[in-house]
């Protein structure tokens, strides 16, 4: 195992982050406070609440989730396809580094910039709506396995992108449609059945069920499924992202 | 170096194949690179120069055939391979993100190097290249040669057995060629195995001391610089003639001497020793044919390249 390898490749990732803090690390904080302003305590003040919060407490762990979900998916698949680009993934691909140490760093890189994220926005919470997760330890797990999944698609997408803008195809047609459906504004019981029916095939439905339960301690679906299928879902993408940089996909000729 | 395996070549490949779709890159070529070599890897573009290297790297998979460093298979013991050999890739690609002394700094991390084990090979290798003061400048404010230089220095950083150079002039001016060379041979100097591929025949006839010239994939032609030029090129002598002549005069029959084509007063000879030279020129004077001049002119790597492949580099 080549630890200083995968922490230098670890350092890289927090590195380009912060050289493009204003890109990435600024909007996601500042966006998710104008929501909290506009929907949360303007808006959301003329709605009772939902599982037994304020409007806006509730809102916040689906911003944290929509955050953490669209930083994690963009932190791997733009740097890996970079990367690549530029062929400066080279230098990683002559050293003595395992596809393993490879995928788990950049996944690493994407969970730290995450982190630092989703808990900018907990401390705005705290501040602001004087709400504080009721689960840390579910706290930290959810977003850990939301940020690998997504992070692992990034990577997925990340060597599959012909050209820069193939990355945004996933994000533009299928994330955010999803992340805005998928109970970020309003719990499903909220829902006319039909459409409440249809968010239980939306994926991302599930990691901010399961996210929102640190919070609230409340679930749509409860924590047994959404938990579970956020896991596997976790460990379907990691598994597919190891397998495709352990074969090389567009990375070695 | 300690646990490699006693008299194993530097670099062993047998048989390698490689395919692009339908098209065959390398067609199962055979080589060996021995310990201190200065070996020069040379053929047209497209011959498989590039990517018979990044076979030997790891950027391409192969198809056929198997390579060992050291006598470590690179597709087995990988990781003990891959820590024997530097690589200096025609392309520049390096890290935009990261200023000179970090790409040095995290190459060597990559490596598994810990910064304080590396610092001071790191400001020698700054130092040694002319990059100290552009040590904390992006790459994109260094100029083309100092690009150059810092591809080496980075395939230096974590002191491997082998350094592989992908055309490393290409693009440079001639004051820096040269003095590239210069480090290349210092480098040989201090027991690095060096494999180059270049386009330029001079290069390779200046450095190396084996040559390997692949055509279409295999390999035409293995042997010591000065063993190619003994046996696919011919030193070739002139004389010059006061006076045209109509056909090379009979006398000179066992000489083997042409009349040149374009110039009816230049007598053409091929591996002609000092007393034979003598001799023709007795004969000549004995027939009363004046001489003004005589030429020799060296066989070069070029002329061997032309006479394998049947074109030039390019």
């Amino acid at each position: 195992m080549n630890f200083v390898g995968l922490w230098t490749l670890i350092k890289r990732e927090m590195k380009r982050s912060f050289q493009i803090i204003n890109q990435v690390i600024w909007p996601p904080i500042i966006s998710t406070l104008l929501y909290v302003f506009v929907f949360g305590l303007a808006l959301g003040s003329r709605i009772k609440g939902i599982q037994g919060v304020s409007y806006a407490q509730f809102l916040l762990p689906g911003l944290v989730m929509m955050q953490v979900i669209d930083g994690a998916y963009g932190e791997s698949s733009s740097s890996i396809f970079q990367a690549r680009f530029t062929y400066a993934i080279q230098e990683m691909l002559v050293a003595p580094m395992s596809a393993g140490e490879i995928v788990f760093g950049y996944v690493f890189g994407s969970v730290l910039r995450t982190f630092l994220i989703a808990n900018a926005i907990m401390v705005l919470g705290v501040l602001l709506l004087h709400t504080t997760p009721t689960s840390w330890g579910l706290y930290v797990a959810v977003l850990v396995l939301v940020a690998v999944l997504f992070a692992s698609l990034g990577i997925i997408f990340g060597l599959m992108a012909e050209k820069y803008d193939n990355i945004a195809v996933l994000t533009t047609f299928a994330i955010t449609p999803l992340v805005f459906v998928g109970g970020v504004f309003t719990s499903i019981h909220l829902l006319p059945p039909v459409v409440a029916h249809l968010s239980l095939l939306n994926p991302i439905f599930y990691t901010i069920d399961a996210f929102r339960y640190s919070y609230t301690g409340q679930s749509d679906v409860g924590l047994a499924i959404s938990l579970p299928v956020v896991g596997a879902m976790t460990a379907a993408a990691y598994a597919i992202a190891y397998a495709m940089v352990r074969a090389g996909y567009k990375l070695r000729t | 170096m300690a646990d490699a395996p006693h008299q194993a070549p530097a670099i062993a490949v047998h048989h390698l194949v490689k395919r692009y779709g339908d098209a065959t890159a390398v067609n199962g070529i055979s080589f060996a690179v021995e310990r201190g070599d200065f070996f020069g890897f040379l053929g047209p573009n497209g011959a498989g120069k590039t990517t018979t290297i990044n076979a030997i790297v790891g950027l391409a998979r192969v198809d056929g055939g198997r390579i060992e460093v050291f006598g470590r298979d690179v597709s087995t013991a990988w990781r003990k391979a891959r820590r024997l050999i530097g690589l200096a890739p025609q392309e520049y690609n390096f890290d935009r993100y990261l200023r000179v002394r970090e790409i040095l700094f995290y190459q060597a991390g990559y490596y598994g190097l810990r910064p304080r084990d590396v610092t001071t090979r790191v400001d020698a290798l700054l130092e040694r290249f002319g990059l100290s003061a552009k040590a904390d400048a992006f790459v994109a404010q260094l100029s083309g040669g100092m690009k150059r230089r810092l591809t080496l220095a980075r395939a230096l950083v974590h002191d491997p057995q082998i350094v592989i150079l992908d055309e490393p002039t290409a693009g440079v001016d001639v004051e820096l060629r040269l003095e590239l060379w210069e480090t290349l041979r210092a480098l040989r100097r201090e027991g690095k195995t060096i494999v180059l591929t270049t386009h330029y025949i001079e290069e390779a006839e200046a450095l190396c001391e084996r040559i390997g010239i692949i055509e279409s994939g295999r390999m035409v032609a293995l042997e010591t610089t000065e063993g190619l030029l003994r046996s696919h090129a011919r030193d070739e002598l002139t004389i010059t003639l006061a006076h045209p002549l109509q056909a090379p005069p009979p006398m000179l029959a066992h000489f083997s001497a042409r009349l040149d084509p374009e110039n009816a007063c230049r007598l053409r000879f091929e591996r002609l020793s000092p007393l034979q030279l003598s001799e023709a020129l007795a004969l000549l004077g004995r027939e009363g044919i004046d001489v003004e001049a005589v030429n020799t002119e060296r066989a070069t790597l070029q002329d061997v390249f032309l006479a394998l492949t049947g074109r030039g580099a390019r």
